[in-house]
């Protein structure tokens, strides 16, 4: 499987995970990119490449404004995910209840409404815990992974 | 190291911007020999001494930049203070490049008659005592009953929290207990918020505002006579519609009542001047036409900060670029001017690392494999100074010392800073 991990980060822990996440992966797979969002064109996606996002909050609820670029062209120019899969890892913080790691979703309605297919759980990371984000991304990989290597058919 | 393949870069101040920057330089010049040296012991600048004690959520930034100082060539040398210990030419000697990276710390001055008056406070001096800062006394000043904060950007609307909360409201938090208790010991009956904007185009954000609606703390209203400042013109962004929305959500009347001060929220008004003999006594306002006079205990000022240290002359002035001649660079607030939070900074710290590898690259900065970066630096203020693993010995200190309910008791004393730091406390 080839491998793509994009990252969309206000404040630059997204970027440190889908780095730690992208050098776990090349511990067993050979083509393994990591990405940032603002410099990902939408149309260069597709059922290719396993794609894995690791994407903030920002405000209520927002995405980062890293991947508002990102969110635009897929918005301008819809691409065609069918046969796509994915996993989405979200940051967020509890600390504001209402909008907690909703930023990562935005990224995943637009991903399943063009025909990808989410795989594994859907990781979260919480910045009001003590876990580091890191650890806990390392920890949801090999789930993904596993679900990821299942056949596609069910 | 001699004859190492990467540039030796200074950078001074270990805050977000220059953790930020690099992070960012690492990235492109993965050989470069990177020195942060800042004039405190601890790293981390204003995420340690500039974020409010109960926003530890905030503080877990540090994490990644923790990562940064065990990575190998990101040395962090603390209590090395430029200026006194070390001179920037001195700097400049030694190492390719340097950067400042040292924000603007110093409380902007209300340049207003009686603003020199006792009573009046700078927001960053009491955020500074609350994270006990080593350059603050350990307590705050008596506040007294009727407090007015001049400003109600984000450092305001954390100082508000702070008038209006209890005791166990800093649960988890590293908050400077003797300057909450002072504090506590005769809290605020009244404050007032004083913003020049109307609620829609004042500077905090509307998360901080709906943080406060949601504390079971403190009363607000707007004053009797609130004129247009919950106007909406129909023109708001979003941000703007949220800011009011969550200034209506505060101070309406279904939010039940709580202890704590009453608090008057006061939007375009612009201070006049301060009141007062031998002290702060009121503050005057200019409302429209009207002169609208508050009376106060003490005044916190939060307007903005400034320059402080023996750099203001190089950072007077906002840029748009880092470079401020070959080899000298600027970034974060010390090169923007104090707006935006810690993100912005780190987009900033990116497009001045590309300035400074554009000039590596380009050969405006003439390598030199006789600078020798840090191991250049006078032996006694290299052996004066604190590296990651002494400010780890340091930390794991405080976090030892924490009182019930505290994540840890900040040492506030800089010498004894150094001196558990080196292990001869």
């Amino acid at each position: 499987m080839k491998f793509t991990v994009l990252y969309g980060t206000e404040s630059g822990n997204s970027e440190l995970i889908a780095e730690d996440l992208g050098a776990k992966l090349r511990e067993t797979e050979l083509d393994v990119e990591v990405a940032d969002l603002q410099d990902t064109d939408p149309a260069s996606l597709g059922a290719d490449r396993f794609v894995i996002v690791v994407c903030s909050t920002h405000g209520d609820g927002d995405l980062p404004n890293t991947a508002i670029p990102f969110a635009e062209a897929f918005d301008a120019a819809l691409p065609d995910l069918t046969g796509m899969r994915y996993a989405m890892f979200g940051l967020g913080d509890t600390f504001y209840e209402a909008t907690y790691s909703q930023g990562s979703e935005h990224i995943d309605r637009r991903f399943a409404a063009q025909g990808a297919i989410r795989v594994g759980e859907y990781g979260r990371h919480d910045a009001s815990s003590w876990d580091l984000g890191s650890d806990v991304a390392l920890e949801w990989l090999p789930g993904v992974l596993e679900a990821a290597a299942e056949p596609a058919s069910a | 190291m001699p004859g190492s393949p990467g540039p030796q870069i200074a950078i001074v101040g270990s805050g977000p911007s220059g953790c930020y920057l690099a992070q960012a330089l690492l990235r492109s010049l993965p050989h470069a020999e990177i020195t942060i040296i800042d004039r405190l012991a601890s790293p981390f600048g204003l995420i340690r001494y500039g974020v409010a004690a109960d926003h530890q959520h905030t503080k877990a930034i540090t994490r990644q930049f923790e990562r940064l100082f065990q990575a190998g060539n990101v040395r962090f040398a603390g209590n090395v203070e430029l200026g006194r210990d070390v001179g920037l030419d001195e700097l400049r000697a030694h190492f390719d490049a340097v950067v400042l990276a040292t924000g603007l710390s110093a409380d902007r001055a209300l340049a207003l008659p009686g603003g020199e008056l006792p009573g009046v406070i700078g927001a960053g001096t009491v955020t500074r005592a609350l994270n006990a800062h080593p350059d603050e006394p350990t307590t705050l000043p008596d506040l007294g009953s009727d407090v007015v904060l001049i400003g109600a950007g984000n450092v305001a609307l954390d100082l508000l929290r702070f008038l209006v909360k209890a005791e166990s409201d800093y649960d988890a938090s590293d908050i400077a207990d003797p300057a909450l208790e002072r504090y506590l010991g005769s809290p605020a009956a009244r404050v007032t918020v004083a913003s020049r904007s109307d609620a829609a185009h004042a500077k905090g954000d509307a998360q901080m505002l709906r943080e406060l609606a949601a504390l079971p703390r403190a009363v607000y209203r707007l004053p009797d006579d609130p004129g247009s400042a919950l106007a909406d013109d129909g023109a708001l962004d979003r941000a703007q519609a949220g800011r009011l929305a969550a200034v209506e959500e505060l101070v309406a009347s279904e939010r039940p009542a709580h202890p704590g001060p009453a608090v008057t929220l006061r939007f375009g008004v612009i201070p006049v001047r301060i009141l007062g003999e031998e002290r702060v006594e009121a503050v005057e306002f200019a409302a429209g036409d009207d002169v609208v006079v508050v009376p106060a205990t003490s005044v916190i000022t939060a307007v903005g900060f400034a320059a402080s240290d023996p750099l203001a002359e190089l950072l007077a002035d906002h840029s748009e670029v880092g470079g401020i001649e070959p080899g000298l660079y600027r970034t974060g607030w010390a090169k923007r001017g104090p707006s935006g939070g810690i993100p912005e900074n780190r987009a900033c710290a990116k497009s001045v690392a590309e300035e400074i590898v554009a000039d590596v690259t380009s050969g405006a900065l003439p390598g030199s494999e006789t600078r020798l970066g840090f191991d250049g630096l006078p032996a006694d203020v290299r052996a004066a100074s604190v590296d990651y693993a002494q400010w780890l010995r340091l930390e794991q200190h405080e976090r030892e010392l924490a009182p019930s309910g505290r994540i840890r008791r900040k040492i506030s004393d800089h010498d004894r800073m150094v001196a558990i730091a080196h292990d001869r406390a």
